[in-house]
């Protein structure tokens, strides 16, 4: 399945091999941590073990900053 | 599915460190409550004391102002516009939007006007552009701050922020940066008090707060910050953080409890330089003296007649 994720600004887009994707896995297959970002749908922030649709766009805020 | 700690909703949010859940509108509650109790903690301010809030246009320091806002302090914003192309002008947009819609006072400083741009002085200078530009933003911060009369100077650092210059200063054994790490440095000998509010909220819980109330901050990192050794701090502590939930304010919290009353602050001699007036150890200011550099430099490179 795909996914559209849009991160810091651009719009890319990723493929998974199961067709049950977690937003752990999404954020894991990112190199990202739940310790400091999270994945929103629409206004909606969701929770690591949501699933994710096949083809939906989401965005992903990082919340490490430097400085 | 989790639900509210407060009203049984659905929850939008989980807090592992604080083993608690929260809806949009009972998160925003819960958030106000701890910065209203951290301020109150460390004796920050009153509601009567004008703040000067240091504004980047990045989601600490605006949920920081917004946060301030709604509790009904006396907060306007200072950006400090440093040059820094695309960046500036964004950061700065979102800080004016930020303002206009809340009806508050913005005041903007230009560094390019005051002294150069921080791309300018990156090629004079050998330093990292992050040691330069906070000592530049601490200087002026606190000099408009006292021209203007604000009693306090109020930045969004964050408990991450916190705790990977805690683990720096340990790594090292920095006695004398340890002595001086406060949420609360007190005012006197030419300096505003300055106070950190968001100690006690991860990065994320910031970010996830500028998102629920819907505050338009700039997502995209200082180009100059990129590498910063900051960053591999943050990353190696949220690691522990992730197996044992807690760490990190455990980390910085008993820093404050149990060793900073051990440690004793060096007593530096201050008084004002002899140029600008500011409060400096030596004759002339590092800021003064930096201008200097500026100013040679561009008389060096200007064709002489
Ligand atoms: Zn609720
Ligand atoms: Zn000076």
């Amino acid at each position: 399945m795909k996914v559209r994720v849009f991160y810091k600004g651009s719009l890319k887009e990723l493929e998974f091999e199961k067709e049950k994707v977690r937003v752990s896995d999404l954020l894991m297959a990112m190199g990202l941590s739940p310790e400091y970002a999270f994945v929103v749908r629409g206004e909606d922030i969701l929770p690591e073990g949501e699933l994710i649709k096949d083809g939906e766009e989401l965005r992903v805020i990082n919340a490490i900053s430097g400085g | 599915m989790r639900k509210c700690y407060k009203c049984g909703q659905k929850a939008t949010v989980y807090l592992p460190q604080h083993r608690i859940a929260f809806c949009k509108e009972h998160y925003i509650e819960w958030y106000l409550k701890r910065v209203e109790e951290t301020i109150k903690e460390f004796r920050m301010f009153g509601k009567g004391d004008r703040v000067l809030v240091a504004v980047s246009g990045g989601k600490d320091s605006l949920s920081l102002w917004d946060a301030l806002y709604r509790l009904g302090y006396d907060a306007d914003g200072f950006y400090i516009n440093l040059g820094i192309g695309e960046y500036s002008k964004r950061s700065q947009l979102a800080c004016e939007k930020f303002a206009n819609q809340r009806g508050l006072v913005l005041h903007v400083f230009e560094l390019e006007k005051a002294v150069a741009s921080v791309p300018a002085l990156k090629e004079l200078e050998n330093r990292p552009a992050c040691s330069f530009c906070g000592q530049l933003k601490r200087y002026y911060t606190n000099k408009f701050a006292k021209e203007r009369g604000y009693k306090v100077v109020a930045t969004g650092h964050n408990l991450d922020d916190e705790t990977a210059v805690l683990l720096s200063n340990v790594l090292s054994w920095q006695m004398d940066y340890l002595s001086r790490q406060s949420p609360v440095l007190s005012e006197g000998e030419g300096f505003v008090r300055r106070v950190k509010p968001l100690v006690k909220f991860s990065e994320k819980e910031n970010a996830l707060y500028a998102f629920l109330a819907k505050i338009e901050y700039v997502e995209e990192e200082c180009p100059f910050a990129e590498g910063a050794s900051s960053i591999e701090h943050k990353k190696l502590l949220s690691l522990l953080e992730e197996k044992s939930p807690g760490t990190k304010l455990r980390f910085y919290m008993d820093f404050l409890r149990r060793m900073r009353p051990m440690l004793k602050a060096e007593q530096v001699a201050l008084r004002p330089c002899s140029l600008c007036g500011e409060p400096t150890t030596g004759e002339v200011c590092s800021v003064c003296r930096l201008k200097e550099r500026v100013a040679k430099a561009s008389l060096s490179s200007s064709p002489s007649s």
